[in-house]
């Protein structure tokens, strides 16, 4: 039933994804692709897609039990995605295309979440 | 062309008076006298508000009316859309003349036309993104041209065209408009295309969250609050994951995890380490769901985050990106742990850098120690690290050939699967395994980098390296008193004295310029030192030439280059690292300390100080790595051992100021500084680098000079000095030498009188020796001196009479024992014969020959004379012992002719050749089977001596018999008569390898007697047996020939 947890001696393979934040195994992304942007982001099954837009450099994590009561998740701007342990910080860069294709075609905002965006506030 | 005409009175003569005389006046009616009516009172509208609209309104208008062309972007609708509805039009037959025509005036026309063509295509394409007025207002200019030239067009081929010049003027007039209110409501229209297009973004749902400033996600009393629990530091990622599986597995159930989430900020420089959070309702909801996690204490006191704190709880900050030439700092592989490296290029997503850095190879060589002591021992191990340096293809293929891969026109290897370039190894590593954060390269470290390029010039750039310096910038302390530079911001050059430092503010007395006299406060980032050359300045951190101290010779912004007081030469330092100096620097020693000592660092580390600086000293120490240590870091100094002795690749040994080189590696050579344990220290002078010192094993050096011509290898490699003629033909004494014996020196414990000196004619027991010297107990004075081992002379302690201990212990004489054995006037005799070798170890031989010889030589000489023919029986003399007396002193009386005689040429000449080698065997004892053996092979020759021979060969077992046989009947004759020379020639090693046992049979008066002959034959046999062969066998015939002589001479030198 657990499928968020991830034993310590797998944690080496995992990757956060750079829209979401959600950290997951490598092999989770192939398998599921992102819970929250696999409409966009087509991670499962593409391995290359799952290295460009997703991040091993990540840190601070995040439990969340409940994303809709939670001022982390609303802070985090997560309180829409789904239960599963989320990044503070991603380190990365979402490829070019990929971000002007979610945010032209999607109309979704990317917020990047490597620190840079909160010079802005 | 007034521009409200057109509107009102659709057709407007007035202007088609003006510009068209012809009007087509019919044209209207067919298409559109109402519609152009009803149409134009349309457009006005919504033209203002927008050009898509008013290109759809002009769409339209065209299809019914084809315009003139006047109005450039509807004109070009008009094209595309008549040829669409050609139907329609009346005239379409004319239509595509006209346009045709049309064209083409326009490519005649000017260049402003061909414009706007472009133009009102991009319009027709893109129209939104068109708000110019400039198309509208150049189209208004050009009107009047337009007209004309459709007139001129039009006009002949068609009605239609009447109809169109009506829209024209509407058209134009519609341009204006538009012009007009382009112009003066940008703002509304602008308004209004974000109105439009403006709401895209938010239209969709998704990003709503996105949207909202933090601001207003800030944290209220509503929200659940933040608590934080204690876990076990660099466990919080596990306890999180721990706490997200409790999450799931409990989710439906009836204990559902009551708190709503939790998190980290854990990492090893962070200041949150040792907690998680907790966001919860209630405090208890905590003890619940944490209650049996591991490493997470929520017994322990809970913090209670205040509200206002908990957006920093959440604090991101981004990690500076990587640019290609920053500076960094290894972390991961673990050989290279703090190294410096370069980037070179970041990928795309920013988590991976390739950097270049200097590789840290051993080239297998550990490899090897590793596997010798068994393969099990880790390969990653942290063993001393071998030092820094570029690699290196020679090395590389000499262990590794096949794993090397090379691309010689790039400079490019991969050797072991990793890159070198240039030298350097390059490699793609993850960003979160390097150091990018306070990397403060030193310059020393970057030159290294710089070094590198492959044309050998420095690329060195200073700027990639202060970019990455300013990091570093804030450590920078400025002094009252300071002059300092303003180079940044808007007091840019300003100049002045520092009076105050408060933080980050300088507060600045302005010195030059506009400003002087002035006090500013700046802050300190965009400050730097200033001086002038001459200044005499301190480096005082940052670069390795800390602690320097020298005079600017050169600024070039902030790269002071100062000339070092102390070693005079120049440095490049940051402006930054100086501080103006009042004080000489750099003395030789620290302390105790001096540059080239040896010095214990720590229980098994040693160090050679490569350099003193003011406070501190850099110890090579002997993995060859560079340190610097305090004075109060090291442990001792180590004295410089004189004595030291290690054995270098060979065995030979060396010692201090021994000048070796390292085989293999570098083959660097340097003179032995120090000796401690198996690692030697080399000083050579042909590299600067550690001060020329560097650090090997012993085991891996050859030696190239012993000080002091030192023989330094006895047991390996040919005896230099006996394959010398100049030596052999004036030996000198030292070279003549007894080889080097083993065990403890003979002249222990022996009674001696000192020849000379203030002791001179005193007698005394040798206590205690080196190799040049005896500490010689006086019976007189009961009072040990030190003499010279060349004034002893050698005493028999019962007898008095002189003896040669050297024979004696050749013979393998216990000294009296043997002597014992020998019985007293075999004693006497013997010591005469075999000090033979002695003797001719003082002068030639011929001294040391008569004084032997006196005694008892002369006699066996004449034996052997007698022998000669196969000299055996001088053999024989020489083995028995007895006979060999007389023998061997035969021989003397020979020998003495023999000095007389021949010797000189033939030892050069034909005999030595193979002297040598029974030599070097035959001084050793196992040389001396091979003599014999030798000998044996030989014998044929002598065939006539066979008794001899046979002694020689079975010297051992029956040397007494042959020898005695030898000496009875053959001797004179086969010596005096032919043989001799068939002896020579041949024989002559043989003769060497004869003497050889002769030796056996010289000492063997001990021998026989203890029946040792066999046992200890070779022994002995090395001592004495040469001389005896030398007599013996070779005398006579030597004499008889020039052979001989040659034969016992180098024999005898080696021997003795």
């Amino acid at each position: 039933m657990s499928e968020s947890f991830v034993a310590p001696g797998h944690q080496r393979y995992l990757r956060a994804c750079m829209v979401c934040s959600i950290v997951m195994t490598f092999a989770r992304f192939r398998d599921e692709g992102c819970p929250n942007c696999e409409e966009f982001l087509h991670l499962q099954g593409s391995q290359d897609q799952i290295e460009s837009c997703t991040s091993q450099v990540f840190e601070g994590l995040i439990s969340l039990a409940n994303p809709a009561r939670s001022w982390v998740a609303k802070w985090q701007r997560l309180d829409t995605y789904v239960r599963g342990v989320y990044a503070t910080k991603v380190s990365g860069q979402l490829p070019d295309d990929v971000r002007t294709t979610i945010e032209e075609e999607y109309r979704i905002q990317y917020i990047p979440r490597d620190g840079s965006a909160t010079e802005a506030d | 062309m007034s521009s409200h005409d057109p509107r009102y009175g659709g057709d407007s003569d007035s202007d088609d008076d003006n510009f068209n005389p012809a009007p087509a006046d019919l044209s209207d009616d067919e298409n559109n006298a109402q519609d152009t009516r009803a149409r134009k009172t349309n457009r006005n509208e919504p033209r203002t508000s927008s050009p898509a609209v008013e290109e759809q309104e002009d769409d339209d208008e065209d299809e019914v009316q084809p315009p003139a062309g006047k109005q450039p972007r509807i004109a070009q609708l008009d094209e595309e859309e008549d040829e669409e509805e050609e139907d329609e039009e009346e005239q379409n037959d004319n239509e595509d003349d006209e346009e045709e025509d049309d064209e083409d005036e326009d490519d005649v026309q000017g260049g402003h036309r061909r414009k706007r063509r472009k133009d009102r295509r991009a319009a027709f394409f893109d129209i939104e993104a068109e708000v110019d007025d400039e198309d509208e207002g150049e189209d208004d200019e050009k009107d009047g041209e337009e007209i004309e030239d459709f007139i001129d067009n039009a006009h002949p081929d068609d009605i239609a065209d009447s109809g169109r010049m009506n829209d024209d003027r509407r058209h134009r007039e519609l341009d204006r408009r538009r012009e007009m209110e382009a112009s003066l409501d940008a703002e509304k229209q602008a308004e209004i295309l974000r109105e439009r297009y403006g709401k895209r973004a938010p239209a969709r749902g998704y990003g709503d969250s996105a949207v909202v400033p933090k601001r207003l996600l800030l944290p209220s009393v509503e929200d659940p609050s933040i608590w934080a629990v204690r876990c076990k530091e660099g466990k919080e990622r596990e306890v999180v994951f721990s706490i997200i599986r409790r999450v799931e597995e409990r989710l439906g159930t009836k204990n559902e995890m009551p708190i709503i989430s939790a998190f980290e900020r854990g990492g090893i420089n962070s200041v949150m380490k040792g907690y998680i959070y907790v966001e919860a309702q209630r405090q208890n909801d905590i003890m619940i769901a944490l209650d049996g996690v591991l490493n997470v204490y929520p017994r322990t006191k809970m913090i209670l985050v205040e509200i206002k704190d908990m957006p920093d709880l959440l604090r991101v900050i981004k990690t500076p990106n990587l640019e290609p030439g920053a500076w960094v700092r290894l972390k991961k592989p673990a050989k290279h742990a703090g190294d410096l490296a370069q980037v070179l290029d970041v990928t795309e997503n920013g988590l991976e850098a390739r950097v270049r850095y200097i590789p840290r190879l051993d080239y297998g060589v550990r490899d090897e120690m590793t596997t010798a002591e068994g393969k099990r021992k880790r390969p990653g191990l942290p063993g001393p690290r071998p030092p820094q340096r570029l690699f290196s293809e020679v090395e590389a293929r000499k262990r590794h050939p096949r794993n090397i891969v090379d691309n010689p026109q790039t400079n490019t290897w991969t050797y072991m699967g990793e890159d070198f370039e240039h030298g350097f190894l390059v490699k793609d590593i993850k960003i979160q395994q390097l150091e990018v954060k306070d990397v403060n390269p030193t310059l020393e470290e970057v030159t290294k980098f710089a070094s590198g390029a492959e044309d050998g010039t420095e690329n060195l750039d200073l700027k990639a390296l202060a970019a990455s310096l300013k990091d570093s910038n804030t450590n920078v302390a400025y002094v009252p008193g300071d002059v300092i530079e303003v180079y940044e911001g808007e007091q840019r050059g300003v100049i002045g004295k520092a009076t105050n430092v408060q933080g980050d503010i300088v507060t600045l007395q302005v010195t030059e310029g506009d400003l002087a006299g002035q006090t500013i406060e700046v802050p300190n980032k965009g400050l730097r030192k200033r001086f002038r050359p001459g200044d005499h300045v301190k480096v005082i951190g940052g670069s390795r030439f800390r602690e320097e101290v020298g005079m600017v010779v050169k600024i070039v912004d902030d790269r002071v280059t100062l000339l070092t007081d102390q070693t005079n030469t120049e440095i490049t330092v940051f402006s930054k690292d100086l501080r103006e100096a009042d004080d000489i620097g750099g003395q030789g020693s620290l302390g105790q300390y001096s540059l080239l000592d040896l010095v214990q660092l720590d229980p098994t580390t040693v160090g050679c100080i490569i350099k003193v600086d003011r406070e501190s000293l850099v110890v090579l120490d002997q993995n060859g790595d560079t340190r610097q240590v305090m004075p109060s870091q090291i442990t001792n100094k180590l004295p410089k051992r004189k004595t030291a002795v290690a054995a270098d690749r060979n065995g030979s040994e060396i010692r201090l100021d021994d000048v070796v080189r390292e085989y293999g590696g570098q083959q660097r050579q340097g003179k032995i500084i120090h000796i401690h344990r198996s690692f030697i220290y080399l000083h050579s002078n042909t590299t600067s680098e550690n001060a020329g010192v560097f650090v090997t094993r012993s085991n891996n050096v050859n030696t190239i000079a012993a000080k002091g011509g030192r023989i330094n290898n006895a047991s390996s490699g040919p005896d230099l000095s006996s394959m010398n003629p100049a030596l052999k033909r004036n030996p000198a004494g030292p070279n003549m030498q007894p080889p080097k014996s083993f065990g403890p020196d003979r002249a222990m414990g022996q009674t001696v009188t000192v020849k000379k000196g203030g002791y001179k004619g005193l007698l005394g027991i040798v206590k205690d020796t080196t190799d040049t010297h005896a500490r010689v107990e006086l019976h007189t004075k009961g009072k040990i001196i030190t003499v010279p081992k060349a004034d002893l002379a050698f005493k028999d302690k019962i007898t008095g009479r002189p003896i040669d201990i050297n024979t004696r212990g050749r013979g393998g004489f216990g000294g009296g024992g043997g002597r014992g054995g020998f019985g007293s006037s075999g004693a006497g005799d013997w010591s005469g014969g075999s000090r033979t070798p002695m003797a001719s170890g003082g002068s030639e031989r011929t001294p040391a020959w008569s004084s032997s010889k006196s005694s008892a030589r002369t006699p066996a000489w004449s034996r052997n004379p007698d022998t000669s023919g196969s000299r055996t029986p001088a053999w024989g003399d020489g083995s028995r012992t007895v006979n060999p007396y007389d023998g061997s002193r035969t021989s003397y009386g020979g020998a003495t002719s023999y000095g007389g005689g021949s010797r000189t040429p033939a030892w050069s000449s034909g005999a030595k050749t193979p002297a040598p080698d029974s030599f070097g065997h035959g001084s050793k004892t196992p040389a001396y089977g091979g003599g014999g053996d030798a000998w044996g092979s030989k014998t044929p020759a002598y065939g006539a001596p066979t008794p001899g021979a046979s002694g020689t060969d079975s010297w051992g077992y029956t040397p007494g018999a042959s020898g005695s046989h030898a000496f009875d009947a053959p001797t004179p004759g086969a010596n005096l008569g032919a043989p001799t020379p068939a002896a020579l020639n041949a024989p002559t090693p043989g003769v060497y390898s004869a003497p050889t046992p002769a030796a056996v049979s010289a000492p063997t008066p001990g021998a026989w007697q203890g029946g040792w002959g066999a046992d200890t034959a070779p022994t002995p046999a090395v001592g004495a047996p040469t001389p005896a062969a030398y007599y013996g066998a070779p005398t006579p015939a030597a004499y008889g020939a020039p052979e001989t002589p040659a034969a016992s001479g180098p024999r005898y030198t080696d021997d003795d």
